[in-house]
């Protein structure tokens, strides 16, 4: 039995057409063209049927957690339904190779590559690696900007399936900088198209109550003896959070080097 | 009715063409010595058609053209007699065609065929070939197209086919193929000299706004869109800004053309203040796009071209488009192409439902300086302890040029849980990040 005076609230906002920020209200079914299938059998079931469209997405983890593998089949599933799909790749990190292997149709895809931030500023390492050439952090911001610039432009222009904008390596400083105004202007401008926006990160930052968000944690799989070893995938646990649909799931998925550069290197 | 107009050889061609556009907009040039006039409903102008091919007599010899004239219902009735007869004009009433003609030779024939070829045969055929039909006439006894118009359509398709059928057709005086009336060429330009120079986008985009909403309504009528925009800006320097740009499909929106070419000026903005602007368009035949019902509509290629624009104006020059692989066995070989999904073209992938997807790699554009720590040829720390590695793989390539590359690659998984790929240059014995497991 809800509280009398949030079900007044919750109809006052949505009289004023303000319930879209509302956890407890579900969606209206749209048929399946409201969700955009990630083209994972297991994660759709998980999603109930792929990420949702006209809303803000995120998934999220730490460096080899398969943020970048699922975020390729989604990209890959939408350019297969015929969608286009755009990628703002903001510090130039994706691999073609990679992309293509996916499944990704690359005639579909709008890739916006943001500027390579060169030694380890944009690659979310710091210093760990070895001697790195501190570049003023403005320089790290300004590329951010841009890329939440080039995903606006995205999204206003409307038409695609899929569009995501990748802050795996961002900075978390970097990140933690973005007026929490960034997030909702997005999902301002997603909001009743057909596009499903997704975000990659490494920690939840948009939290869109719309959205679901995808947090991972991935485990490399090793084969072989000790003299002749290689990788052979990722163990990928996803945890499902959608606040608007109250669901919680986790859902394992395998993936291989099958079919990588890696693959056709050892080949080769 | 339909004049002709056949002019003695070495005459200019322009001058005729003049000549014959005073009296007629849709005229057709057969040769360089024959056009031909549709003069339908121009006799409250000119009077009837005698009076109308003395009228073209006149005006051509005042042009000092020495012509044969010759006017009838039909094109190709006009033609033969135009070719045919000595006299400077010809008159035939609409519906003695046929009569005209009887008496002229059947070798006439042939000068219809010229002019008339593709409908005359639909495969290519010489002049030769009109010759060995013209020869079967005259061995079959037929000296004049009159005999020839004479004979039963019927007997002569079972000797001929249709092809004898034409003939037969032409004979009479019949045309086979309507008028093709010259087009002339159109300029799309507009232009507008400015009282006050100005400075900026911003006053300029209205400018702009005054120049492409004439250029739009004008290609529409013509059912045209832009295929390249030429800017031409004369700033108070004397210097002439030019841009161009093409268009990757053909657009006639006045908004989205203004706004790629502010787009393209605010990348490359002239030097001083504006006097004169002017646009020219070179058109193409406008898209005709069928929607599909059962497809989701990809957005106009004007609002790409836009978003296209826009964001290569943001991002910079070469950083927006599709990615594309190259012949090359280089690490991370990749190359740009324009971003033009086919909207026609349904994709043919299938959708993928695999469990076991490919793991995909964050390659470092720029590979990261690493510090590396190696034990008996293997690393064993990589700014952190190496739980687990796999290689060497070695590659090498380009050993040619300075694209050269020589290095061993290895996997290693580090304490943190995450996996790398980091490889030796074994010319400069560095070691670097060049990607992440993910």
């Amino acid at each position: 039995m809800s509280n009398p005076a949030v079900a007044l609230l919750e109809s006052a906002l949505r009289a004023r057409k303000l319930d879209q920020t509302l956890t407890s209200t579900r969606l209206p079914g749209r048929g399946d063209g409201y969700l955009a299938p990630t083209g994972m059998a297991r994660l759709d079931a998980g999603l109930e049927g792929g990420l949702p469209r006209g809303q803000l997405s995120e998934i999220v983890g730490a460096r080899s957690s398969g943020r970048t593998t699922i975020l390729l089949q989604t990209l890959a599933a939408a350019t297969c339904r015929g969608e286009m799909a755009a990628l703002i790749d903001t510090f130039d990190h994706l691999d073609v190779p990679s992309a293509l292997s996916a499944g990704v149709d690359r005639n579909r895809l709008l890739w916006v590559r943001g500027h390579a931030i060169s030694r380890s500023q944009g690659t979310g390492l710091g210093s760990r690696f070895g001697p790195s050439t501190p570049g003023p952090e403005a320089l790290v911001d300004r590329v951010i900007e841009r890329a939440v610039k080039a995903l606006n432009l995205v999204l206003q222009a409307g038409g695609f399936g899929v569009v995501a904008l990748d802050l795996a390596d961002a900075p978390l400083s970097a990140l933690n900088r973005l007026p929490f105004t960034t997030w909702l202007r997005l999902q301002r401008a997603v909001e009743g198209s057909e596009t499903a926006c997704v975000l990659i990160a490494p920690r939840p930052l948009a939290r869109s109550a719309g959205g679901v968000t995808l947090s991972l944690d991935g485990r490399t799989q090793w084969a072989g003896a000790a003299d002749c070893r290689r990788l052979t995938g990722l163990d990928v646990t996803a945890r499902v959070v959608s606040p608007r649909r109250r669901a919680e799931s986790a859902v394992t998925i395998s993936t291989t080097t099958q079919g990588d550069a890696c693959a056709v290197r050892c080949l080769s | 009715m339909f004049g002709v107009i056949s002019v003695a050889e070495g005459s200019s061609l322009e001058l005729m063409q003049a000549v014959a556009h005073e009296f007629s907009p849709r005229i057709e040039v057969n040769d360089p010595r024959t056009i031909t006039l549709d003069l339908s409903g121009l006799t409250r102008l000119f009077g009837e058609a005698r009076a109308m091919g003395e009228a073209l007599a006149r005006t051509a010899g005042a042009r000092g053209l020495r012509v044969r004239i010759a006017i009838a219902g039909t094109r190709t009735a006009a033609r033969v007699l135009a070719h045919a007869t000595g006299g400077p004009l010809t008159v035939v009433d609409p519906g003695d065609e046929a009569a005209a003609l009887a008496r002229l030779p059947v070798e006439l024939l042939a000068v219809c065929a010229g002019h008339d070829a593709p409908a005359v045969s639909n495969r290519r055929t010489p002049a030769s070939s009109h010759d060995a039909d013209v020869t079967t006439f005259r061995r079959w006894g037929l000296h004049t197209l009159g005999d020839v118009a004479a004979l039963s359509a019927d007997a002569v398709a079972a000797r001929l086919g249709q092809q004898g059928v034409r003939w037969q057709r032409l004979a009479r005086g019949e045309d086979l193929r309507p008028l093709l009336p010259v087009v002339p060429e159109e300029r799309f330009e507009q232009a507008i000299d400015l009282e006050w120079p100005i400075e900026g986008l911003e006053p300029l985009s209205f400018v702009l706004g005054r120049l492409m909403d004439p250029l739009s309504v004008h290609l529409e009528r013509r059912g045209r869109g832009a295929a390249v925009l030429h800017v031409r800006l004369h700033l108070v320097t004397r210097v002439v800004h030019e841009r161009t740009l093409q268009l990757p499909t053909p657009i006639r929106d006045a908004r989205a053309l203004r706004t790629l070419v502010l787009l393209d000026l605010e990348s490359h903005p002239p030097a001083a203040a504006i006097d004169c602007v002017s646009v020219t368009v070179d058109p193409t035949p406008a898209r005709d796009l069928q929607h599909s019902l059962l497809t989701r509509p990809l957005p106009s290629p004007e609002k790409l071209s836009t978003l296209m624009a826009r964001l290569t104006a943001l991002m910079g020059e070469g950083r927006c488009g599709s990615p594309a692989l190259v012949d090359s066995w280089a690490p991370g070989a990749y190359a740009m192409t324009r971003f033009s999904p086919d909207t026609l073209v349904p994709s043919h992938r299938a959708l993928s439902t695999s469990e076991v997807p490919a793991v995909a790699l964050r390659r470092f554009r720029h590979p990261v300086h690493a510090r590396v720590r190696v034990q008996q040829g293997r690393p064993v720390s990589v700014g952190g302890a190496v739980t687990q590695c796999a290689g060497p793989w070695r590659t090498a390539g380009h050993w040619w040029d300075e694209e050269t590359w020589d290095r061993d690659e290895w996997d290693v998984t580090l304490s943190d849980g995450a996996a790398y790929r980091v490889f030796r240059d074994r010319r400069t014995d560095r070691w670097f990040l060049d990607g992440i497991v993910d």
